[in-house]
Protein backbone atom coordinates (compact mmCIF):
# COMPACT_ATOMS: atom_id res chain seq x y z
CA UNK A 1 0.00 0.00 0.00
CA UNK A 2 1.42 3.17 -1.14
CA UNK A 3 1.63 6.14 1.65
CA UNK A 4 1.33 9.55 1.56
CA UNK A 5 4.62 10.17 2.96
CA UNK A 6 5.91 8.02 0.25
CA UNK A 7 4.25 10.39 -2.23
CA UNK A 8 5.65 13.45 -0.59
CA UNK A 9 8.85 11.85 -0.61
CA UNK A 10 8.49 11.58 -4.60
CA UNK A 11 7.07 14.57 -5.14
CA UNK A 12 10.43 16.13 -3.19
CA UNK A 13 12.48 14.25 -5.48
CA UNK A 14 10.85 15.34 -8.44
CA UNK A 15 10.27 11.08 -9.05
CA UNK A 16 7.08 11.81 -11.31
CA UNK A 17 6.45 8.55 -12.41
CA UNK A 18 6.91 6.76 -9.03
CA UNK A 19 4.42 10.16 -7.66
CA UNK A 20 1.79 9.21 -10.01
CA UNK A 21 1.55 6.01 -9.78
CA UNK A 22 1.87 6.16 -5.96
CA UNK A 23 -1.35 8.95 -6.31
CA UNK A 24 -2.99 6.39 -8.44
CA UNK A 25 -1.90 3.98 -5.31
CA UNK A 26 -3.76 5.92 -3.38
CA UNK A 27 -6.95 6.78 -5.08
CA UNK A 28 -7.42 2.50 -5.58
CA UNK A 29 -7.22 2.47 -1.30
CA UNK A 30 -10.12 4.71 -1.66
CA UNK A 31 -8.46 7.77 -0.35
CA UNK A 32 -10.05 11.50 -0.88
CA UNK A 33 -8.27 13.41 -3.57
CA UNK A 34 -8.18 16.60 -1.21
CA UNK A 35 -6.38 14.47 1.58
CA UNK A 36 -4.09 13.51 -1.24
CA UNK A 37 -3.07 16.84 -2.22
CA UNK A 38 -3.23 18.47 1.29
CA UNK A 39 -1.37 15.39 3.13
CA UNK A 40 1.18 14.17 0.13
CA UNK A 41 1.28 16.74 -2.79
CA UNK A 42 1.47 19.98 -0.08
CA UNK A 43 4.09 18.59 2.04
CA UNK A 44 6.46 17.24 -0.72
CA UNK A 45 6.59 20.60 -2.36
CA UNK A 46 6.70 22.61 1.52
CA UNK A 47 9.65 20.38 1.99
CA UNK A 48 11.60 20.98 -1.15
CA UNK A 49 10.42 24.85 -1.20
CA UNK A 50 12.31 24.93 2.22
CA UNK A 51 15.09 23.22 1.19
CA UNK A 52 15.43 26.16 -1.83
CA UNK A 53 15.37 28.58 0.77
CA UNK A 54 18.08 27.46 2.29
CA UNK A 55 20.34 26.96 -0.58
CA UNK A 56 20.56 22.97 0.15
CA UNK A 57 18.92 22.52 -3.21
CA UNK A 58 18.82 24.92 -6.24
CA UNK A 59 16.39 25.96 -9.19
CA UNK A 60 16.75 22.32 -11.19
CA UNK A 61 15.63 20.65 -8.34
CA UNK A 62 12.39 23.00 -7.18
CA UNK A 63 11.41 22.51 -11.14
CA UNK A 64 11.52 18.99 -11.42
CA UNK A 65 9.76 18.67 -7.92
CA UNK A 66 7.20 21.15 -9.32
CA UNK A 67 6.67 18.62 -12.40
CA UNK A 68 5.90 15.86 -10.44
CA UNK A 69 3.13 17.94 -8.60
CA UNK A 70 1.58 19.13 -11.57
CA UNK A 71 1.44 15.62 -13.05
CA UNK A 72 -0.29 14.28 -9.96
CA UNK A 73 -2.34 17.42 -9.78
CA UNK A 74 -3.40 16.38 -13.46
CA UNK A 75 -4.40 13.07 -11.90
CA UNK A 76 -6.38 14.48 -9.15
CA UNK A 77 -7.61 17.82 -10.38
CA UNK A 78 -10.77 16.07 -12.71
CA UNK A 79 -11.29 14.12 -9.39
CA UNK A 80 -11.78 17.23 -7.15
CA UNK A 81 -13.69 19.11 -9.94
CA UNK A 82 -16.42 16.39 -10.04
CA UNK A 83 -16.85 16.48 -6.46
CA UNK A 84 -17.10 20.32 -6.58
CA UNK A 85 -14.34 20.73 -4.53
CA UNK A 86 -12.43 23.99 -5.56
CA UNK A 87 -9.06 25.57 -4.25
CA UNK A 88 -9.96 27.71 -0.68
CA UNK A 89 -8.02 30.68 -2.33
CA UNK A 90 -7.20 31.75 -5.88
CA UNK A 91 -4.12 34.02 -6.91
CA UNK A 92 -3.82 35.98 -10.53
CA UNK A 93 -0.23 35.93 -11.29
CA UNK A 94 1.76 37.90 -13.58
CA UNK A 95 5.34 39.90 -14.35
CA UNK A 96 4.34 43.16 -14.94
CA UNK A 97 4.02 45.05 -18.14
CA UNK A 98 7.52 45.40 -20.04
CA UNK A 99 9.03 42.48 -18.00
CA UNK A 100 9.91 39.56 -19.99
CA UNK A 101 11.08 37.50 -17.33
CA UNK A 102 9.57 34.42 -15.70
CA UNK A 103 11.44 32.03 -14.28
CA UNK A 104 10.95 33.47 -11.02
CA UNK A 105 7.38 34.34 -11.18
CA UNK A 106 6.32 30.77 -13.02
CA UNK A 107 8.70 29.19 -9.44
CA UNK A 108 5.89 31.46 -7.23
CA UNK A 109 3.12 29.93 -9.47
CA UNK A 110 4.34 26.27 -9.08
CA UNK A 111 5.01 26.69 -5.26
CA UNK A 112 1.29 28.08 -4.73
CA UNK A 113 -0.12 25.70 -6.75
CA UNK A 114 1.90 23.50 -4.67
CA UNK A 115 0.37 24.84 -1.17
CA UNK A 116 -3.28 23.86 -2.91
CA UNK A 117 -4.09 27.77 -4.65
CA UNK A 118 -5.54 28.21 -7.52
CA UNK A 119 -3.54 29.77 -9.73
CA UNK A 120 -4.63 32.41 -12.95
CA UNK A 121 -1.18 32.72 -14.44
CA UNK A 122 -1.53 35.69 -17.10
CA UNK A 123 2.26 35.46 -18.35
CA UNK A 124 4.68 38.04 -18.67
CA UNK A 125 4.39 42.11 -19.84
CA UNK A 126 0.86 41.99 -18.41
CA UNK A 127 -0.52 45.41 -18.33
CA UNK A 128 -2.54 46.04 -15.12
CA UNK A 129 -5.58 46.23 -16.73
CA UNK A 130 -5.20 42.46 -17.74
CA UNK A 131 -4.44 42.39 -13.53
CA UNK A 132 -7.66 44.08 -12.90
CA UNK A 133 -9.93 42.36 -15.09
CA UNK A 134 -8.45 38.97 -14.12
CA UNK A 135 -9.22 40.18 -10.75
CA UNK A 136 -12.64 40.40 -10.93
CA UNK A 137 -13.36 37.75 -13.18
CA UNK A 138 -11.83 35.14 -10.92
CA UNK A 139 -12.87 36.91 -7.60
CA UNK A 140 -9.31 36.47 -6.94
CA UNK A 141 -8.15 36.13 -2.70
CA UNK A 142 -4.31 37.25 -4.17
CA UNK A 143 -2.51 39.21 -6.75
CA UNK A 144 1.39 38.17 -7.38
CA UNK A 145 3.45 41.00 -9.34
CA UNK A 146 6.64 39.97 -10.11
CA UNK A 147 9.23 42.28 -12.04
CA UNK A 148 13.12 41.81 -12.80
CA UNK A 149 14.07 45.17 -13.99
CA UNK A 150 14.45 48.27 -12.40
CA UNK A 151 13.33 50.02 -15.46
CA UNK A 152 9.93 47.99 -15.16
CA UNK A 153 9.41 48.73 -11.19
CA UNK A 154 7.17 51.68 -11.59
CA UNK A 155 4.73 49.19 -13.75
CA UNK A 156 4.27 47.41 -10.58
CA UNK A 157 3.50 50.98 -9.30
CA UNK A 158 0.90 51.10 -11.85
CA UNK A 159 -0.77 47.98 -11.57
CA UNK A 160 -0.67 48.56 -7.94
CA UNK A 161 -2.34 51.72 -8.25
CA UNK A 162 -5.05 50.27 -10.94
CA UNK A 163 -5.72 47.32 -8.53
CA UNK A 164 -6.69 50.25 -5.86
CA UNK A 165 -8.53 52.42 -8.38
CA UNK A 166 -10.79 49.70 -9.19
CA UNK A 167 -12.15 49.82 -5.91
CA UNK A 168 -10.89 45.67 -5.21
CA UNK A 169 -10.34 46.60 -1.53
CA UNK A 170 -10.03 42.77 -0.80
CA UNK A 171 -7.51 41.47 -2.72
CA UNK A 172 -4.64 41.40 -1.14
CA UNK A 173 -1.56 42.49 -3.55
CA UNK A 174 2.03 40.82 -3.06
CA UNK A 175 5.13 41.88 -4.62
CA UNK A 176 8.38 40.20 -5.68
CA UNK A 177 11.46 39.58 -8.02
CA UNK A 178 15.32 40.28 -7.36
CA UNK A 179 14.99 44.29 -7.08
CA UNK A 180 12.22 44.44 -5.12
CA UNK A 181 12.44 45.00 -1.67
CA UNK A 182 10.27 45.07 1.88
CA UNK A 183 10.62 49.17 1.19
CA UNK A 184 9.75 49.25 -2.24
CA UNK A 185 6.43 47.09 -1.48
CA UNK A 186 5.52 49.41 1.19
CA UNK A 187 6.05 52.77 -0.43
CA UNK A 188 4.07 51.29 -3.48
CA UNK A 189 1.18 49.88 -1.34
CA UNK A 190 1.28 46.40 -1.46
CA UNK A 191 0.39 44.33 0.90
CA UNK A 192 3.13 41.88 1.29
CA UNK A 193 6.66 41.59 0.00
CA UNK A 194 9.07 37.99 0.36
CA UNK A 195 11.97 37.24 -1.11
CA UNK A 196 11.54 33.94 -2.60
CA UNK A 197 9.24 31.43 -3.04
CA UNK A 198 9.15 29.55 -0.43
CA UNK A 199 8.24 32.28 2.34
CA UNK A 200 5.80 33.31 -0.84
CA UNK A 201 3.91 30.71 0.28
CA UNK A 202 3.35 31.60 3.77
CA UNK A 203 2.94 34.96 2.94
CA UNK A 204 -0.05 34.33 0.45
CA UNK A 205 -1.61 31.95 3.18
CA UNK A 206 -1.18 34.66 5.94
CA UNK A 207 -2.28 37.24 3.89
CA UNK A 208 -5.81 35.55 2.54
CA UNK A 209 -6.39 33.95 5.54
CA UNK A 210 -6.40 37.83 7.13
CA UNK A 211 -9.36 38.64 4.63
CA UNK B 1 45.51 29.98 -22.00
CA UNK B 2 43.24 33.22 -22.87
CA UNK B 3 40.78 32.27 -25.87
CA UNK B 4 41.76 34.41 -28.58
CA UNK B 5 39.52 36.95 -30.72
CA UNK B 6 37.65 36.99 -27.54
CA UNK B 7 36.75 40.68 -25.72
CA UNK B 8 35.43 40.60 -22.59
CA UNK B 9 33.58 43.63 -21.42
CA UNK B 10 34.47 43.40 -17.30
CA UNK B 11 30.94 42.99 -15.73
CA UNK B 12 31.56 43.90 -12.34
CA UNK B 13 30.83 47.34 -12.42
CA UNK B 14 26.80 46.33 -12.23
CA UNK B 15 24.06 47.63 -9.57
CA UNK B 16 22.51 43.96 -9.78
CA UNK B 17 25.83 42.38 -8.39
CA UNK B 18 25.51 42.28 -4.66
CA UNK B 19 29.24 43.19 -4.13
CA UNK B 20 29.06 45.95 -5.70
CA UNK B 21 25.34 47.22 -5.28
CA UNK B 22 26.89 47.81 -1.45
CA UNK B 23 29.77 50.45 -3.02
CA UNK B 24 26.92 52.48 -4.66
CA UNK B 25 24.78 52.19 -1.80
CA UNK B 26 27.63 53.41 0.08
CA UNK B 27 28.52 56.03 -2.28
CA UNK B 28 32.01 54.36 -2.09
CA UNK B 29 33.75 55.65 -5.82
CA UNK B 30 37.18 54.75 -4.88
CA UNK B 31 36.06 50.77 -4.43
CA UNK B 32 33.94 51.18 -7.57
CA UNK B 33 36.69 52.12 -8.78
CA UNK B 34 39.57 49.47 -7.82
CA UNK B 35 36.97 47.10 -9.43
CA UNK B 36 37.82 48.67 -12.79
CA UNK B 37 41.42 48.67 -12.02
CA UNK B 38 41.12 45.22 -11.21
CA UNK B 39 39.15 44.39 -14.57
CA UNK B 40 41.97 46.58 -16.61
CA UNK B 41 44.55 44.55 -15.06
CA UNK B 42 42.62 41.20 -15.44
CA UNK B 43 42.35 41.41 -19.17
CA UNK B 44 38.98 43.26 -19.91
CA UNK B 45 38.88 44.49 -23.32
CA UNK B 46 36.12 46.89 -21.86
CA UNK B 47 34.68 48.30 -18.57
CA UNK B 48 30.76 47.96 -17.77
CA UNK B 49 29.23 50.91 -16.33
CA UNK B 50 26.08 50.10 -15.08
CA UNK B 51 24.45 52.39 -12.49
CA UNK B 52 21.09 50.61 -12.36
CA UNK B 53 18.19 53.45 -11.57
CA UNK B 54 20.13 55.91 -10.79
CA UNK B 55 20.00 59.49 -12.49
CA UNK B 56 22.13 60.10 -15.72
CA UNK B 57 24.27 62.66 -13.87
CA UNK B 58 25.15 60.41 -11.57
CA UNK B 59 25.83 57.47 -14.73
CA UNK B 60 28.03 60.99 -16.47
CA UNK B 61 29.83 61.24 -13.17
CA UNK B 62 30.97 57.27 -12.47
CA UNK B 63 32.05 57.65 -16.40
CA UNK B 64 34.45 59.68 -15.64
CA UNK B 65 35.53 58.23 -12.74
CA UNK B 66 35.93 55.26 -14.08
CA UNK B 67 38.30 56.77 -17.16
CA UNK B 68 40.09 58.66 -14.46
CA UNK B 69 41.56 54.97 -13.66
CA UNK B 70 41.43 52.97 -17.49
CA UNK B 71 42.44 53.73 -20.59
CA UNK B 72 40.05 50.89 -21.82
CA UNK B 73 36.98 51.85 -23.79
CA UNK B 74 33.87 51.40 -21.35
CA UNK B 75 30.45 50.04 -22.57
CA UNK B 76 27.55 52.34 -20.70
CA UNK B 77 24.97 49.84 -19.70
CA UNK B 78 21.56 51.44 -19.16
CA UNK B 79 18.03 50.96 -21.42
CA UNK B 80 17.19 54.37 -20.34
CA UNK B 81 17.64 56.69 -23.16
CA UNK B 82 18.35 59.62 -21.30
CA UNK B 83 20.54 58.30 -19.04
CA UNK B 84 22.46 56.76 -22.02
CA UNK B 85 22.65 59.94 -23.34
CA UNK B 86 24.49 61.52 -20.43
CA UNK B 87 26.70 58.59 -19.95
CA UNK B 88 28.10 58.85 -23.78
CA UNK B 89 28.26 63.07 -23.25
CA UNK B 90 30.61 62.16 -20.44
CA UNK B 91 32.60 59.68 -22.42
CA UNK B 92 35.96 60.57 -23.24
CA UNK B 93 37.37 58.70 -26.05
CA UNK B 94 40.86 60.92 -26.35
CA UNK B 95 41.12 58.98 -22.92
CA UNK B 96 40.41 55.55 -24.44
CA UNK B 97 43.21 55.89 -27.46
CA UNK B 98 40.23 56.87 -29.75
CA UNK B 99 38.08 54.14 -28.92
CA UNK B 100 34.25 53.95 -29.41
CA UNK B 101 32.01 53.14 -26.22
CA UNK B 102 30.07 50.10 -26.38
CA UNK B 103 26.34 50.92 -25.41
CA UNK B 104 23.84 48.59 -24.32
CA UNK B 105 21.78 47.98 -25.19
CA UNK B 106 19.31 48.93 -27.88
CA UNK B 107 16.23 46.92 -28.63
CA UNK B 108 13.40 46.97 -30.83
CA UNK B 109 11.40 48.32 -28.22
CA UNK B 110 13.59 51.26 -27.87
CA UNK B 111 14.59 52.28 -31.02
CA UNK B 112 15.04 56.00 -30.26
CA UNK B 113 18.52 55.40 -28.56
CA UNK B 114 20.09 55.15 -32.36
CA UNK B 115 19.47 58.59 -31.86
CA UNK B 116 22.36 59.05 -29.68
CA UNK B 117 24.73 58.22 -32.58
CA UNK B 118 24.92 61.70 -33.42
CA UNK B 119 25.95 62.76 -30.00
CA UNK B 120 28.54 60.33 -29.47
CA UNK B 121 29.52 57.33 -32.09
CA UNK B 122 29.21 53.62 -30.36
CA UNK B 123 29.06 50.52 -30.90
CA UNK B 124 25.53 49.02 -30.56
CA UNK B 125 24.57 45.79 -28.42
CA UNK B 126 21.52 45.31 -30.52
CA UNK B 127 19.60 42.79 -28.21
CA UNK B 128 17.79 39.90 -30.48
CA UNK B 129 15.70 38.30 -27.68
CA UNK B 130 13.02 40.61 -28.03
CA UNK B 131 10.95 42.21 -30.93
CA UNK B 132 8.02 44.55 -31.35
CA UNK B 133 4.94 43.96 -33.21
CA UNK B 134 1.39 45.35 -33.66
CA UNK B 135 3.18 47.97 -31.27
CA UNK B 136 3.82 45.73 -28.17
CA UNK B 137 7.28 43.86 -27.17
CA UNK B 138 7.32 40.37 -27.73
CA UNK B 139 10.12 37.65 -26.67
CA UNK B 140 11.52 35.58 -29.37
CA UNK B 141 11.47 31.81 -28.80
CA UNK B 142 12.73 30.78 -31.71
CA UNK B 143 16.09 30.59 -33.92
CA UNK B 144 14.21 32.13 -36.61
CA UNK B 145 12.57 35.25 -34.79
CA UNK B 146 15.56 35.68 -32.74
CA UNK B 147 17.54 35.84 -36.01
CA UNK B 148 15.01 38.03 -38.05
CA UNK B 149 15.19 40.52 -35.04
CA UNK B 150 18.77 40.80 -35.29
CA UNK B 151 18.99 41.23 -39.32
CA UNK B 152 16.11 43.98 -38.63
CA UNK B 153 17.97 45.84 -36.13
CA UNK B 154 21.41 45.81 -37.99
CA UNK B 155 19.22 47.52 -41.13
CA UNK B 156 17.95 49.97 -38.45
CA UNK B 157 21.63 50.69 -37.44
CA UNK B 158 22.73 50.87 -40.77
CA UNK B 159 19.83 53.78 -41.49
CA UNK B 160 21.43 56.05 -38.63
CA UNK B 161 25.01 55.49 -40.70
CA UNK B 162 26.26 52.46 -37.88
CA UNK B 163 27.75 49.83 -40.27
CA UNK B 164 27.38 46.52 -40.07
CA UNK B 165 30.96 45.51 -38.58
CA UNK B 166 30.47 48.03 -35.49
CA UNK B 167 27.44 46.26 -34.35
CA UNK B 168 27.34 43.53 -31.96
CA UNK B 169 24.08 41.04 -31.48
CA UNK B 170 23.25 39.68 -27.96
CA UNK B 171 21.10 36.73 -29.50
CA UNK B 172 20.82 36.38 -25.41
CA UNK B 173 21.19 33.55 -23.15
CA UNK B 174 18.93 32.26 -20.53
CA UNK B 175 20.15 30.33 -17.72
CA UNK B 176 20.97 26.50 -18.35
CA UNK B 177 19.79 25.10 -15.32
CA UNK B 178 16.09 26.31 -16.10
CA UNK B 179 15.70 25.64 -19.84
CA UNK B 180 12.78 23.58 -20.27
CA UNK B 181 11.16 25.31 -23.00
CA UNK B 182 14.31 24.78 -25.72
CA UNK B 183 16.46 28.44 -25.25
CA UNK B 184 19.71 26.87 -25.26
CA UNK B 185 18.75 25.18 -28.73
CA UNK B 186 17.04 28.65 -29.67
CA UNK B 187 20.25 30.57 -28.96
CA UNK B 188 22.56 27.81 -30.74
CA UNK B 189 19.99 28.08 -34.14
CA UNK B 190 20.12 31.99 -33.63
CA UNK B 191 24.22 32.03 -33.42
CA UNK B 192 24.39 29.82 -36.45
CA UNK B 193 21.42 31.32 -38.96
CA UNK B 194 23.16 34.95 -37.93
CA UNK B 195 27.13 33.38 -38.42
CA UNK B 196 25.87 31.99 -42.25
CA UNK B 197 23.85 34.78 -43.21
CA UNK B 198 26.79 37.17 -45.77
CA UNK B 199 24.22 40.41 -45.26
CA UNK B 200 25.51 40.43 -41.35
CA UNK B 201 29.25 39.68 -42.41
CA UNK B 202 31.49 41.22 -40.04
CA UNK B 203 28.93 41.48 -37.06
CA UNK B 204 29.85 41.17 -33.68
CA UNK B 205 27.86 38.85 -31.03
CA UNK B 206 28.12 38.76 -27.38
CA UNK B 207 25.90 37.51 -24.65
CA UNK B 208 25.75 37.93 -20.71
CA UNK B 209 27.82 34.71 -20.07
CA UNK B 210 27.40 34.50 -16.28
CA UNK B 211 23.62 34.15 -17.11
CA UNK B 212 24.10 30.84 -18.52
CA UNK B 213 25.09 29.28 -15.68
CA UNK B 214 23.22 31.19 -12.73
CA UNK B 215 21.08 28.97 -10.73
CA UNK B 216 22.92 25.72 -10.29
CA UNK B 217 25.40 24.87 -7.30
CA UNK B 218 28.86 26.63 -7.35
CA UNK B 219 30.39 23.46 -7.44
CA UNK B 220 30.48 19.57 -7.89
CA UNK B 221 31.32 16.92 -5.48
CA UNK B 222 34.91 16.62 -6.07
CA UNK B 223 35.00 20.22 -5.39
CA UNK B 224 35.52 21.48 -8.68
CA UNK B 225 33.75 24.72 -9.94
CA UNK B 226 30.72 24.14 -11.95
CA UNK B 227 29.59 27.18 -13.78
CA UNK B 228 33.56 28.22 -15.26
CA UNK B 229 33.31 25.33 -17.08
CA UNK B 230 30.06 25.18 -18.38
CA UNK B 231 30.64 29.27 -19.58
CA UNK B 232 33.75 27.98 -21.50
CA UNK B 233 31.94 24.57 -22.99
CA UNK B 234 29.73 27.04 -24.56
CA UNK B 235 32.55 29.50 -25.79
CA UNK B 236 34.14 26.22 -26.93
CA UNK B 237 30.89 26.16 -29.19
CA UNK B 238 29.92 30.09 -29.97
CA UNK B 239 33.36 31.05 -30.59
CA UNK B 240 33.94 29.50 -33.66
CA UNK B 241 30.45 30.82 -35.49
CA UNK B 242 31.48 33.97 -34.69
CA UNK B 243 31.00 34.57 -30.79
CA UNK B 244 33.49 37.33 -30.28
CA UNK B 245 32.72 39.53 -27.60
CA UNK B 246 31.19 38.38 -23.61
CA UNK B 247 29.79 40.70 -20.89
CA UNK B 248 31.56 38.62 -18.38
CA UNK B 249 34.15 37.79 -15.47
CA UNK B 250 37.58 38.58 -15.85
CA UNK B 251 38.36 35.96 -12.47
CA UNK B 252 36.42 33.02 -14.38
CA UNK B 253 39.60 32.27 -17.12
CA UNK B 254 37.50 31.03 -20.08
CA UNK B 255 38.92 28.69 -22.21
CA UNK B 256 38.85 26.31 -25.11
CA UNK B 257 37.97 23.03 -24.08
CA UNK B 258 38.41 19.43 -25.14
CA UNK B 259 35.36 17.88 -26.46
CA UNK B 260 35.88 14.86 -23.58
CA UNK B 261 35.62 17.72 -21.05
CA UNK B 262 32.31 16.95 -18.87
CA UNK B 263 31.25 20.02 -19.17
CA UNK B 264 31.19 19.79 -23.17
CA UNK B 265 29.92 16.18 -23.01
CA UNK B 266 26.87 18.34 -20.76
CA UNK B 267 26.26 20.42 -23.29
CA UNK B 268 27.01 18.32 -26.51
CA UNK B 269 24.02 15.86 -24.87
CA UNK B 270 21.79 19.06 -23.76
CA UNK B 271 22.02 19.92 -27.47
CA UNK B 272 20.35 16.61 -28.35
CA UNK B 273 17.85 16.65 -25.30
CA UNK B 274 14.22 18.45 -25.02
CA UNK B 275 12.07 19.96 -22.53
CA UNK B 276 13.07 18.91 -19.15
CA UNK B 277 15.85 16.11 -20.12
CA UNK B 278 18.07 19.13 -20.23
CA UNK B 279 17.96 20.56 -16.79
CA UNK B 280 18.01 16.65 -15.35
CA UNK B 281 21.37 16.42 -17.63
CA UNK B 282 22.25 19.69 -16.21
CA UNK B 283 22.02 18.30 -12.87
CA UNK B 284 23.46 15.29 -13.68
CA UNK B 285 26.73 17.53 -14.61
CA UNK B 286 26.84 18.99 -11.40
CA UNK B 287 25.54 15.87 -8.61
CA UNK B 288 28.32 13.54 -10.06
C1 LIG C 1 17.02 34.70 -17.25
C2 LIG C 1 17.28 36.16 -17.47
C3 LIG C 1 16.83 36.73 -18.67
C4 LIG C 1 16.09 35.93 -19.72
C5 LIG C 1 14.62 35.79 -19.29
C6 LIG C 1 14.04 34.44 -19.61
C7 LIG C 1 12.77 34.19 -18.88
N1 LIG C 1 11.87 33.49 -19.52
O1 LIG C 1 12.57 34.61 -17.75
C8 LIG C 1 16.27 36.85 -20.98
C9 LIG C 1 17.54 36.42 -21.70
C10 LIG C 1 15.14 36.86 -21.99
C11 LIG C 1 16.53 38.20 -20.32
C12 LIG C 1 16.33 39.41 -20.96
C13 LIG C 1 16.67 40.64 -20.40
N2 LIG C 1 17.27 40.84 -19.22
CO1 LIG C 1 17.54 39.46 -17.90
N3 LIG C 1 18.17 38.23 -16.65
C14 LIG C 1 17.97 36.94 -16.50
C15 LIG C 1 18.75 36.42 -15.27
C16 LIG C 1 20.00 35.73 -15.78
C17 LIG C 1 18.05 35.48 -14.34
C18 LIG C 1 16.70 35.93 -13.80
C19 LIG C 1 16.05 34.76 -13.14
O2 LIG C 1 15.30 34.03 -13.77
N4 LIG C 1 16.43 34.47 -11.88
C20 LIG C 1 16.04 33.25 -11.16
C21 LIG C 1 14.73 33.39 -10.44
C22 LIG C 1 14.38 32.09 -9.75
O3 LIG C 1 14.90 34.42 -9.48
P1 LIG C 1 13.89 35.62 -9.36
O4 LIG C 1 13.30 35.95 -10.66
O5 LIG C 1 14.52 36.70 -8.56
O6 LIG C 1 12.68 35.01 -8.50
C23 LIG C 1 12.76 34.63 -7.15
C24 LIG C 1 12.41 35.76 -6.17
O7 LIG C 1 12.76 37.04 -6.64
C25 LIG C 1 10.96 35.59 -5.91
N5 LIG C 1 9.97 36.22 -6.79
C26 LIG C 1 9.98 36.45 -8.10
N6 LIG C 1 8.82 36.98 -8.51
C27 LIG C 1 8.03 37.08 -7.43
C28 LIG C 1 6.74 37.55 -7.29
C29 LIG C 1 6.15 37.55 -6.02
C30 LIG C 1 4.76 38.06 -5.86
C31 LIG C 1 6.88 37.10 -4.90
C32 LIG C 1 6.28 37.14 -3.58
C33 LIG C 1 8.18 36.61 -5.06
C34 LIG C 1 8.75 36.61 -6.31
O8 LIG C 1 10.79 34.19 -5.97
C35 LIG C 1 11.64 33.62 -6.98
C36 LIG C 1 12.08 32.25 -6.53
O9 LIG C 1 12.65 32.22 -5.26
C37 LIG C 1 19.08 37.77 -14.52
C38 LIG C 1 20.44 37.82 -13.84
C39 LIG C 1 20.48 37.16 -12.52
N7 LIG C 1 21.60 36.61 -12.20
O10 LIG C 1 19.50 37.18 -11.78
C40 LIG C 1 19.02 38.80 -15.66
C41 LIG C 1 18.58 40.23 -15.34
C42 LIG C 1 17.35 40.20 -14.46
N8 LIG C 1 18.23 40.74 -16.67
C43 LIG C 1 18.60 41.96 -16.86
C44 LIG C 1 18.42 42.69 -18.06
C45 LIG C 1 19.00 44.10 -18.09
C46 LIG C 1 17.75 42.12 -19.15
C47 LIG C 1 17.51 42.83 -20.49
C48 LIG C 1 17.04 44.27 -20.41
C49 LIG C 1 18.78 42.62 -21.31
C50 LIG C 1 19.53 43.82 -21.84
N9 LIG C 1 20.82 43.85 -21.58
O11 LIG C 1 19.03 44.66 -22.53
C51 LIG C 1 16.43 41.91 -21.13
C52 LIG C 1 15.03 42.46 -20.87
C53 LIG C 1 13.90 41.63 -21.36
C54 LIG C 1 12.60 42.18 -20.84
N10 LIG C 1 11.99 43.12 -21.54
O12 LIG C 1 12.17 41.78 -19.79
C55 LIG C 1 19.26 42.55 -15.61
C56 LIG C 1 18.33 43.46 -14.83
C57 LIG C 1 19.04 44.67 -14.27
C58 LIG C 1 18.08 45.45 -13.46
N11 LIG C 1 18.17 45.29 -12.15
O13 LIG C 1 17.25 46.15 -13.98
C59 LIG C 1 19.69 41.24 -14.85
C60 LIG C 1 19.76 41.38 -13.33
C61 LIG C 1 21.06 40.87 -15.45
C62 LIG C 1 22.15 41.89 -15.16
N12 LIG C 1 23.02 41.61 -14.22
O14 LIG C 1 22.25 42.93 -15.76
N13 LIG C 1 16.97 38.05 -19.05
Amino acid sequence: MSTLSELAIAVEAGKRNDAKALTLGLLDDGMQPLDIVEQGLVPGMSAIGEKFKNNEVFVPEMLIAARAMKECMGILEPLLAQAGIKPKYTAVIGTVQGDLHDIGKNLVAMMLKGANFGIVDLGTNVPPEKFVAAIKEHDAHLVCLSALLTTTMPAMKSTVQAVREAGLTSVKIMVGGAPVTQDYSDEIGADGYSPDAASAVDLATKLADSI
Amino acid sequence: MPIPNLTIIGESINDSVPSTHKFFEANDIAGLKNLAIAQDVGGAGYIDVNVGSRTGEFLAEMVRQVQSVTAKPLAIDTPDPAMSEAGLRAYDSARAGGKMPILNSISELRMEMFELYRIMPFMPILLASERMENGAGQPNHTAEEVYQTALRMVRAAAKHGIPVDQCIIDPAISPIGADTDGRFHCLMGAIRLIHGDSELKGVHMSVGLSNFSVMIPPKRPDGSPSKSPLESAFLTMAVPMGMDFVIGSVKRKYQLLEPDHPAMVCLDDCLKLEGFDVIMRVQEYYTN
